[in-house]
C-alpha cells in the first residue's frame, strides 16, 4: 500500500492541472511545491500598492461561452471556470517602429486585413492571400492527425509549409520589410525570431488569437493558479508548500515515490514531474536509473531564452500616457531576425525590442484606482548574465532596465514622471524562481526539428514517471495546462493496466 | 505513426538530418547538475553561516556585530537591505531581520547593529550571550528599502527614528566611501540625547563631507540642549532642505514616526511616489488599528488548528507566526512585517485581522492566503502551512 495514488512535483500550470484532473477522478493525490505559493511562472508579486503580473500576457484559446475555445473547455472540465473571471482584449497588438510605422491589429481577421491594406496598399492582394493561407493552414493542422486519409491532396498547405520558417513564408508573400515585421512581431511568444520560428506556430498564434480573442484574468495569472489549487483541495487533494523534492525513488526501473529535502520518504507508484525535464532527469533521479537515450534525445534540444523584465507601477491612468492597446511591440527597426537574434545573446538591452503590456487597458481594475502598470519584456539568453561578477549585478540590472524605460518613452514620453514602483527581473531572477536550466522561460526551443511534429515522447522509460509543463510541450498557458491533463490521462491509463 | 504521416511533407529529410546532427553534437545536460543552485547562491543564498569577528559597543543599549563568512564569500547587497538571523533561544526557533549597517563596498564583512528591545527575545540573546567567534545562521540579504537609480532622486532626505538609523548608516557610508554623486539629508529622531546610535560617527562624516547633512532631533532633551527638539516636523524639514522637489524621502523607524512624518510630508506637497518607507515590524497595539473588530480584546484566546491536526491556543493580540513558533511549528519568515510574503499560509476556516495596507495579492484575499506575521486570530481558525 502506497501513501498516495500519485505525487505531483511542482504546482505550476502543468502540475496543477495534472493533480486536479487526477483528484477529480477520485484519486488520492499529493502536490509538493518548494515555494509557499502555487503557480510557478503563473504568479504575481506585490510592490507598494501594485500587484505585478509575472508571466501571462495574452491567454489563448478561451473564446466565449457561445463560441468556446479549447482552453475554456479544459477549464470547465477542471471545474474552475466559475472560480475565475476573464477579460477580453479588443486588439492583438500595436507595432511601433520609430519614424516608420505605428499600426494596431484588431482581434478580427477582416479588420486586420483592412488595417494592413490601408498601410501597405501595394500589397493588398498578398495580405488577403497570406491570411487565407494562415487560416487554411491552421484548419489543416487541427484536423490532420484525426484524418484517416492525410494525403497531400487533402492537406496541401501542411505538406508545403509545415517545415518552413515563418520568415520564409513572410518572404514568399510580402515585399516590404516593414509589412513583414508587423505579423512577424508575434514571434516573441514562442521565443524564436521569425527566420527560426516554425510557420506552424505563427499560423496557430494568429488563428487562435483572432478566433478566440486574447484574454486575461481578473487578479492575474495567480488567480487561476489559486483557483486550481483550491479546487484540487476541495476534491480531497493535499498540497504541501515549502516542500522541495530531493529525489525520485526508483527501484527496478519503476517509480516507488519521492524523498523530500527533509529526508521524508513518501511513496507512490506514479510521479508526475512539473519540474523542468532537465532537472527531473539530472537533479531528481540517480544517474543509474536514467537510460542514456534520455540524454541523447535531450542533447538535440537547446534551452529557450530567458527574459529581462521591468515592472512599472505608475500613478496615472493608461490614457494619461497615451496607452490605448494592451500589448505593444516597440521595435528598433524592421529586422527581426539575425540582427535581433544577436542582440538576444548580448547583455545590454540598449535599443532592444521591447514588448510592453498594460493590462489596465482591458481591465480597469487591474491596478488601484488612478494607477496602472506596465510590464516591459525583452527576451534574452542567460549566458552573458552568468559572466557578471555578483557585486556588479545590481548595476547592470539598473542600466539595462533604464534602456528598457527609454524604449517605452518613445511611445509614452511622460512615463518617467509617473513611476511609483519599479521591479526588475533578469534572466538570473527567472533562474532563481523557476530553477530552470539557464533561466529558460519557454522550456526547450521550438525550431522545426522540435516542433509539434517531432515532439519527444512524454512517456518516460522509467515506469510510473510522467512529465508535464513547458519542457515537454509547446510553451504558454494553454499548452502547459493541457500537458498536465494529458499526463494525468497517462497516469490513469497506466493504473488500469 | 506520426512519422508515417509527415514523411511526405516538403523538407522532411532535411529535418531528420538536422535532428541526427543535433543529437550527436548537442548539449550535454548531465553537466547542468547543480549549476542553477551554484549560480544563484552567488547572489541569493538561502542560508549564510556567519562568524562574529567583532562586537563593537555603540551605546549603553546597542552594539554592532561584525560578521564574516565561514566560507569566505559574502553575497553583495544594496545599502539599506537586511539579513535575517535564524536562531533558537529559550526553546523557540525564530528569526529577526536586521538592516546591514556596513556599506556594500565593504565586501569583507557585514555589520548589523542591534539595540536592546524591552523584553526582546532575540536582541537580549545577541547582546547578552553572543560572543566573538560564535557562528550564527542568517538568510541572504533582502529588502526593498534602498536607493533605486531608475526613479529615485540624487538628493535623498532620510528620516530615521531610534534603531531605524541602521539602513541609513549603510547608505551614508557607501556614498562617502565611494564618492557617489548624491546628497543626503539625515533627520535622526531620538527620545533623549543619550544613547543616540552612531551620533559621533555621523557628526564626523557630516563635518568632513559637504554632501552629508546630519540633523539630530531630540524629542525630550535635557536642559541646555541646543539642537532641534521635539518631533521631525515639516517646518524643520523645510528649513533644512528648502524646496521638496527633486528629492526622494526615505523613512525608517517606528509606526508613530511614520504616522506623524508622512502627514508632515503631505503638507509639504511631497507626492506619495517620492516617499519610501521601510517596514519596521508590526504595530504596537494592534487593537488600536483601523478596522480592528469591535468587541475583540487583545488577550482573548482562540484555538488554532494546523494542517487538520494539532490544535493550540493563540491570543488575538499576537501574530499567528509567533503562535506557530511558540508551539514548535517552523514556518519560514523573513521581514516579519507583512511585506516579503515568506510566511504566507492558507486560512481554511475562521477569520484573521490583517492591518490595512498589507501587500497581499488580490486572489490571495479571495482564496484565503494570509501573511502570518501580520495576521491576528479573531475567531477560531484552521490553517494550512
Amino acid at each position: 500500500m502506497k501513501d498516495y495514488d500519485a505525487i505531483v512535483i511542482g504546482a505550476g500550470n502543468g502540475g496543477l492541472s495534472a493533480a486536479l484532473t487526477l483528484a477529480r477522478n477520485g484519486l488520492k493525490v499529493l502536490i509538493l511545491e518548494r515555494h509557499n505559493i502555487p503557480g510557478g511562472s503563473a504568479t504575481s508579486f506585490c510592490r507598494g500598492r501594485f500587484e505585478f503580473e509575472v508571466a501571462l500576457h495574452q491567454l489563448s484559446g478561451m473564446g466565449t461561452a457561445e463560441k468556446p475555445g479549447p482552453l475554456r473547455g479544459l477549464l470547465a472540465r477542471l471545474g474552475v471556470l466559475g472560480d475565475v473571471e476573464f477579460t477580453e482584449m479588443a486588439d492583438l497588438y500595436r507595432v511601433f517602429i520609430p519614424d516608420k510605422i505605428d499600426i494596431t491589429l484588431p482581434a478580427n481577421r477582416a479588420q486586420i486585413i483592412d488595417t494592413l491594406r490601408e498601410n501597405f496598399p501595394l500589397e493588398g492582394e498578398a495580405i488577403v492571400k497570406f491570411f487565407d493561407v494562415v487560416y487554411r493552414y491552421a484548419m489543416e493542422l487541427y484536423t490532420f492527425f484525426k484524418n484517416p486519409e492525410p494525403s497531400r491532396e487533402r492537406f496541401p498547405l501542411l505538406h508545403r509549409y509545415a517545415f518552413k520558417s515563418a520568415g520564409e513564408v513572410l518572404d514568399e508573400f510580402f515585399k516590404d520589410p516593414l509589412l513583414k515585421a508587423v505579423p512577424g512581431a508575434y514571434w516573441g511568444y514562442i521565443g524564436l525570431t521569425p527566420n527560426r520560428l516554425p510557420f506552424s506556430y505563427l499560423a496557430m498564434l494568429f488563428f487562435s488569437y483572432i478566433e478566440f480573442r486574447p484574454c486575461h484574468i481578473k487578479g492575474g495569472s495567480q488567480a487561476l493558479s489559486n483557483a486550481l489549487a483550491n479546487r484540487f483541495m476541495a476534491n480531497g487533494g493535499t498540497i504541501r508548500y515549502n516542500c522541495k523534492v530531493k529525489r525520485i525513488v526508483v527501484k527496478n526501473g519503476k517509480v516507488e515515490g519521492i524523498i523530500t529535502e527533509n529526508d521524508e520518504e513518501i511513496t507512490s507508484f506514479h510521479v508526475v514531474s512539473n519540474a523542468s525535464k532537465v532537472s527531473t532527469y539530472v537533479e531528481l533521479l540517480e544517474p543509474e536509473h536514467v537510460p542514456g537515450d534520455i540524454f541523447t534525445e535531450m542533447a538535440g534540444r537547446t534551452p529557450s531564452p530567458s527574459g529581462f523584465n521591468v515592472y512599472l507601477g505608475l500613478d496615472c491612468e493608461p490614457q494619461d500616457l497615451g496607452i490605448t492597446v494592451s500589448t505593444n511591440f516597440i521595435l528598433p527597426d524592421e529586422d527581426l531576425s539575425d540582427k535581433h537574434f544577436s542582440r538576444m545573446h548580448q547583455l545590454s538591452t540598449e535599443n532592444n525590442l521591447v514588448a510592453f503590456s498594460c493590462y489596465d487597458v482591458a481591465d480597469p481594475d487591474f491596478s488601484p484606482e488612478g494607477a496602472c502598470q506596465a510590464a516591459l519584456v525583452t527576451l534574452k539568453y542567460t549566458e552573458p548574465w552568468l559572466q557578471v561578477p555578483p557585486h556588479q549585478y545590481a548595476g547592470f540590472k539598473y542600466e539595462c532596465a533604464d534602456y528598457m524605460i527609454n524604449r517605452m518613452e518613445l511611445l509614452c514620453p511622460n512615463v518617467r514622471a509617473h513611476i511609483e514602483e519599479v521591479e526588475v527581473g533578469t534572466p538570473l531572477t527567472f533562474m532563481r524562481y523557476l530553477g530552470s536550466p539557464r533561466g529558460a522561460i519557454y522550456g526547450f526551443e521550438q525550431y522545426n526539428k522540435d516542433s509539434l511534429f517531432f515532439e519527444a515522447p512524454r512517456v518516460s522509460p522509467i515506469k510510473g514517471l510522467y512529465t508535464a509543463g513547458g519542457w515537454v510541450t509547446d510553451c504558454g498557458f494553454e499548452p502547459t495546462l493541457k500537458s498536465g491533463a494529458s499526463a494525468a490521462g497517462a497516469v490513469m491509463r497506466a493504473m488500469k493496466e | 505513426m506520426k512519422e508515417e504521416l509527415i514523411q511526405g511533407f516538403d523538407g522532411y529529410k532535411d529535418i531528420l538530418d538536422e535532428i541526427r546532427v543535433c543529437k550527436k553534437y548537442g548539449v550535454d545536460y548531465t553537466l547542468e547538475k547543480g549549476a542553477v543552485e551554484k549560480c544563484i547562491n552567488r547572489l541569493h543564498p538561502k542560508r549564510l553561516r556567519l562568524q562574529v569577528s567583532d562586537i563593537i559597543k555603540e551605546t549603553e543599549s546597542a552594539a554592532s556585530f561584525r560578521l564574516v563568512s565561514k566560507e569566505g564569500y559574502l553575497p553583495p547587497f544594496q545599502a539599506g537591505q537586511y539579513i535575517s538571523i535564524l536562531i533558537e533561544t529559550g526553546g523557540i526557533r525564530t528569526s529577526r531581520p536586521y538592516s546591514i549597517s556596513s556599506p556594500p563596498n565593504q565586501t569583507g564583512y557585514y555589520e548589523i547593529t542591534v539595540r536592546r528591545v524591552e523584553n526582546g527575545l532575540v536582541s537580549g540573546f545577541l547582546l547578552d550571550h553572543v560572543k566573538r567567534g560564535d557562528v550564527l545562521e542568517f538568510s541572504g540579504p533582502h529588502g526593498l528599502f534602498h536607493y533605486n537609480p531608475l526613479f529615485h532622486d540624487k538628493i535623498m532626505v532620510c528620516i530615521a527614528g531610534g534603531s531605524g538609523i541602521t539602513p541609513f548608516m549603510s547608505m551614508i557610508r557607501e556614498v562617502v566611501d565611494c564618492g557617489l554623486d548624491r546628497k543626503i539629508y539625515l533627520f535622526y529622531g531620538n527620545r533623549t540625547s543619550t544613547n543616540v546610535i552612531f551620533h559621533e560617527k555621523l557628526l564626523n562624516l557630516s563635518e568632513k563631507c559637504h554632501n552629508i547633512n546630519y540633523i539630530p532631533v531630540i524629542e525630550m532633551p535635557e536642559n541646555g540642549y541646543a539642537g532641534p527638539r521635539g518631533l521631525i516636523t515639516g517646518s524643520l524639514i523645510n528649513e533644512s532642505i528648502g524646496d521638496t522637489k527633486g528629492k526622494t524621502f526615505y523613512l525608517c523607524g517606528p509606526q508613530a514616526m511614520y504616522d506623524f512624518c508622512i502627514r508632515e510630508l503631505e503638507h509639504l506637497n511631497v507626492p506619495a511616489r517620492k516617499i519610501r518607507k521601510e517596514v519596521y515590524g508590526v504595530p504596537m497595539n494592534i487593537s488600536q488599528q483601523p478596522g480592528w473588530p469591535e468587541g475583540i480584546k487583545e488577550d482573548q484566546v482562540f484555538q488554532v488548528k494546523l494542517n487538520g491536526g494539532r490544535t493550540f491556543p493563540a491570543t488575538a493580540g499576537q501574530p499567528l507566526l509567533i503562535a506557530f513558533e511558540r508551539n514548535g511549528f517552523n514556518v519560514p519568515s523573513r521581514c516579519r512585517s507583512g511585506q516579503c510574503s515568506m510566511c504566507r499560509v492558507k486560512l481554511m476556516s475562521g477569520k484573521v485581522f490583517q492591518p490595512s495596507g498589507t501587500p497581499v495579492r488580490r486572489s490571495d484575499r479571495q482564496f484565503g492566503y494570509v501573511h502570518s506575521c501580520v495576521s491576528y486570530p479573531i475567531e477560531p481558525v484552521e490553517l494550512l502551512i
